[in-house]
């Protein structure tokens, strides 16, 4: 999936296309992108409607804010998925959902991410869970929460009592973990 | 702080993720322009976080891409852009001559019922002036007709015109009668006499065998005055009495007087 998702338009070109307003790169770009976009929000907010709601609205951002973005800064992609995170965490702070989720405490599901709870995969992307073996358990905590809840570096430090600068390290370990897994380097 | 140290604090990591306040995110990047190393490490976190969403995509319900490309399509065109479309072009043919004549009709409407308005204004107006002018036609007619009245009067040699003058009281005052003495008929006609109060009115008489007689009362007015009818009277006099006149006259008060 990830070869043929991600496309042979490079992100350089499609970023030229988007600020000269070309529909027909927004349909690319949705096409291509939308599915790892959604993923990072549907992890963070759990009802798929507003999720849907959330992925539009990115959406509509990269396409409204394209000339913000600056490519020296980064790749396109992260730019993008930064986007995503913050709305779908300003979401999920905002009163609509904090109503649902009073009774869903987050803290208490932080730690009790298991593969069942894991839904929603593409049946060609490698579980989580798989990847997840391959980090020692302290990592995975950090992990889970930063792409399961959308929690800050900050906000777990905060939540959990472990220093912000070993949460720091510990991720950093854990993407380095990682890297081989996801073919990168 | 080493190159080692730096990246391996993970501040590259909050850099990539967006966690770093405006000032660290300029420090990063200043590291990044100065240190290739650096620069290559934050390349690398970022395909890292980008491969990693992509081995954990899920595939979004189809309808979201259709609501945005029409949220866009929407954003981006003008509200009144009306584009014919070969099935339906003609209906919207239809709609915008329904709305004209719509639009026409309404205009025409106002229109006329303005004008409707104005005719029924300037008819009225016309109708008052139309009355107006009868009613002034009518005050000019009686007025020509007591003029005829009075000159067929004034010239008629059956009518004898007697001359009161100025008693001592009021020496400029004078008036005339014209009296028909086979008819009776008598008529006033005042050339000078003087204002009275509310509360006073001439009085004409007749002296008739040395007696005074009433003649009616009178007030100041242009014209003949039919006066009551007299007959064999000898002379004529005009005495100032209390409103409604007096039976007898109050001859102190006499203004004119002349013989016949």
């Amino acid at each position: 999936m990830s070869k043929s998702k991600q496309g042979i338009i490079e992100q350089d070109q499609l970023v030229q296309r988007l600020k000269a307003r070309d529909k027909t790169a927004l349909s690319y770009l949705y096409d291509n992108y939308s599915a790892a976009i959604y993923g990072a929000i549907s992890r963070i907010i759990n009802d798929e409607d507003v999720a849907e709601e959330v992925l539009q609205d990115a959406f509509m951002k990269y396409w409204d804010k394209i000339e913000s973005y600056n490519a020296s800064k980064g790749r396109l992609f992260t730019w993008m998925l930064n986007l995503a995170r913050n709305l779908s965490i300003d979401k999920l702070r905002s009163k609509e959902i904090k109503k649902t989720r009073k009774t869903d405490d987050i803290s208490n599901n932080v730690y009790n991410v298991e593969s069942e709870n894991l839904i929603h995969q593409n049946e060609e992307s490698i579980g989580v869970k798989d990847l997840m073996k391959n980090l020692r358990e302290e990592e995975r905590k950090i992990v889970e929460m930063v792409y399961f809840k959308g929690y800050t570096q900050s906000e777990i430090a905060d939540e959990t009592g472990i220093p912000l600068g070993t949460v720091k390290t510990r991720l950093r370990m854990a993407l380095k973990n990682l890297r081989s897994v996801l073919g990168v380097g | 702080m080493n190159i080692e140290e730096y990246i391996s604090s993970g501040v590259l990591e909050s850099y990539v993720l967006g966690e770093l306040s405006e000032r660290e995110i300029q420090e990063v990047e200043q590291m990044a322009a100065n240190h290739p190393e650096i620069k290559a490490e934050i390349r690398l976190i970022e395909d890292s976080f980008e491969k990693l969403a992509f081995k954990t995509a899920v595939e979004p319900n189809a309808a979201v891409k259709e609501k945005l490309m029409a949220a866009i399509e929407e954003k981006e065109t003008p509200i009144i852009a009306m584009k014919p479309e070969s099935n339906s072009g003609w209906m919207r043919y239809a709609a915008a001559v329904s709305i004209l004549v719509a639009v026409s009709a309404s205009i025409l409407a106002y229109t006329y019922y303005n004008n409707w308005k104005n005719t029924e204004a300037q008819l009225t107006s016309l109708i008052a002036q139309n009355q107006q002018i009868a009613s002034d036609y009518n005050v000019v007619n009686q007025r020509l007709d007591k003029i005829e009245n009075d000159f067929n009067v004034v010239s008629s040699s059956a009518f004898s015109k007697v001359t009161m003058k100025g008693t001592d009281n009021a020496p400029d005052a004078l008036a005339d009668i014209y009296w028909n003495a086979s008819t009776e008929e008598v008529y006033l006609s005042i050339q000078n006499l003087k204002e009275l109060s509310q509360e006073q009115q001439f009085q004409l008489w007749a002296i008739i065998d040395g007696q005074p007689v009433d003649a009616g009362t009178f007030n100041l007015t242009d014209g003949l005055l039919k006066m009551k009818n007299i007959a064999g009277a000898a002379a004529f006099a005009v005495t100032i009495e209390p409103k409604g006149g007096s039976v007898n006259p109050s001859l102190e008060t006499m203004q004119v007087v002349g013989n016949v």
